[in-house]
């Protein structure tokens, strides 16, 4: 809540969840309402706590893939390559260029997965259902890719330390698929896009509301779509050596409004098509696993990496035995979260779930702890938790 | 058939209860259900959102201690006959999340499995489970519908 509501009598309190048809996922919302004009919003959103970072500690190095990847669902492949990134960078193992080509790869066809979900996602909320199955219909293409690669729907798994699984490699009639249905998705797509484009009905519920300035997206960190939406021209795919073989576009809007956020995503679609195809088109011959590499004793290493909602942080080391001691992640949803919740005050009470919807937010990477101390909240991190508390409640 | 089982048969609410895992399960019961690949609609077996509303209630995720009495209420708001279908690894045994500890032992965060808090009528396993096992899972659910009084 900001410190706004203490000046402000407000008429009523609109309170959501945990549980709430509205609200696929848990966690709560408090509307402050004036006149159908929201004055002020509250979100809570610790209740998906399962403590991941604490599961890691003491966990040899090769298994947290395992827990890392179920961090979330939509985003599963994230997670589990940036913490292979930082013992890569860390302990210095050399990943070949092949199986760097196939986690780009991977990256980029959950990265439309994921925005299709969103479509499919901000379209219920906006009420227009034939618009969210059709972007769920578009989004099985690539749900089908993701089983034919790694062989789940939801959890590829190829990463690896020092490479991919041998599972995950890409044969010449798997290429052959990838491109066809891909030139395929495209065309449909397009289409798709262009209806949405021309429905007026949806257009005028989406422009101007939510507007999100640049110097307010700095300040709370806005990253990934959200904050390129309002002309932040920020992404970490720029910086990462895995992205240096091929041509992208970061797509970066001016105007900062729930539409900006929605065509962002869908522009973004499009560019990983093309970096897809390049990797297809591409793919260098070699090896796809290093495993010239034994685990030992590594200082903190921090990784920073794209996500589909923004940026996000690993960051461990490893004791002498090539145990995970203090393990942190940093998700981008809490920040796009807390941009959200100012964005929304001041615009009428019916667009304020779509514009909280706009960010793309994933509850389940928001683990952290809310601790209140003699009346004041704060949020901290398990590791902070337990060394102030101790681990027992 | 008597009058009230067709009645059943051909109105079957599911209610998807999200307890907290990653999200994967959660989405692949919206596809079984709701998308246009999978439609379980077709066989008038309708999404709701509505406890009071709900023959099958479907429930992932491994249920940390928040969620705990939020699903007894839900479960007890449902009216008889009843199933619950316990979709996904984390609802079935707590996946990595009570199984996969380092140093703690015991993962005090999870109240689950859906088991310890409310009964279970049909497990479906996978992490994350096919929609076409989901679909399975539900139908497997409806002869207890059916056979109540």
């Amino acid at each position: 809540m900001t410190e706004r509501s203490k000046d402000v009598v407000v008429e009523k309190e609109l309170s959501f969840g945990p549980v709430h048809p509205a609200l696929i996922e848990p966690f709560r919302i408090r509307l402050f309402v004036n006149d159908e004009i929201v004055e002020d919003c509250e979100l809570t959103i610790n209740i998906p706590h399962r403590g991941v970072e604490r599961l890691l500690e003491g966990l040899p190095v090769e298994r947290a893939l395992l827990i890392t990847e179920r961090v979330c669902g939509i985003c599963s492949n994230v997670h589990a390559w940036n913490s292979v990134r930082v013992v890569e960078s860390g302990l210095n193992i050399k990943v070949p260029d092949r199986a760097n080509y196939i986690r780009v790869l991977i990256n980029e066809v959950q990265r439309i997965a994921s925005h299709l979900i969103f479509f499919g996602h901000a379209f219920e909320v906006l009420g227009h259902e034939t618009f969210s199955m059709r972007s769920f219909l578009l989004r099985e293409v690539f749900m089908d890719l993701m089983a034919y690669i790694g062989g789940n729907r939801v959890m590829p798994s190829v990463p690896v330390i020092g490479g991919i699984r041998p599972r995950a490699d890409l044969t010449e009639s798997l290429k052959r698929v990838i491109l066809e249905r891909v030139d395929d998705f495209e065309k449909k797509y397009l289409e798709f896009v262009e209806r949405v484009v021309a429905d007026p009905l949806v257009m005028s519920r989406l422009t101007g509301v939510g507007l999100m300035s640049k110097d307010e997206a700095i300040k709370y960190h806005a990253t990934g779509p959200t904050g390129r939406a309002s002309g932040w021209d920020y992404d970490v795919r720029r910086m990462m050596y895995e992205y240096k073989p091929f041509d992208f576009n970061v797509v970066v809007l001016p105007e900062g409004d729930n539409k900006a956020r929605v065509v962002a995503r869908a522009l973004e679609v499009i560019e990983s098509l093309k970096i897809i195809r390049q990797v297809v088109k591409n793919l260098p011959e070699g090896p796809i696993v290093n495993r010239d590499w034994v685990p030992g004793k590594m200082d903190f290493t921090t990784m920073y990496f794209e996500t589909f909602r923004g940026e996000l942080m690993h960051s461990y080391s490893l004791d002498s035995q090539g145990l995970i001691r203090g393990y942190k992640i940093r998700t981008p949803t809490p920040t796009n979260l807390a941009a959200m919740e100012n964005v929304c005050i001041g615009d009428h009470v019916t667009d304020a779930v779509l514009t909280i919807a706009s960010c793309d937010p994933c509850m389940t990477c928001c683990n952290r702890v809310e601790v209140i101390d003699s009346g004041k909240t704060r949020i901290m991190s398990e590791i902070e938790i337990v060394r102030k508390y101790g681990w027992r409640r | 058939m008597g009058l009230k089982a067709t009645a059943r048969k051909n109105a079957i609410h599911a209610m998807l209860i999200y307890a907290v895992g990653c999200n994967g399960c959660d989405i692949e019961v919206l596809n079984a259900l709701l998308s246009p690949r999978y439609d379980l609609e077709q066989y008038r077996v309708l999404l709701t959102w509505n406890p009071r509303e709900a023959d099958v209630l479907i429930v992932t995720g491994c249920v940390p201690w928040q969620m705990a009495e939020p699903l007894k209420k839900l479960y007890e708001m449902v009216p008889e006959p009843k199933a619950v279908v316990a979709v996904g690894s984390c609802a079935i045994n707590g996946n990595v999340f009570k199984n996969m500890v380092g140093e703690i032992g015991i993962n005090e965060e999870i109240a689950g499995p859906v088991e310890n808090i409310i009964p279970v009528d049909v497990k479906v396993p996978g992490c994350a489970p096919r929609p076409e096992d989901i679909i399975a899972g539900a139908v497997k659910g409806v002869p207890k519908l059916m056979e109540a009084p």
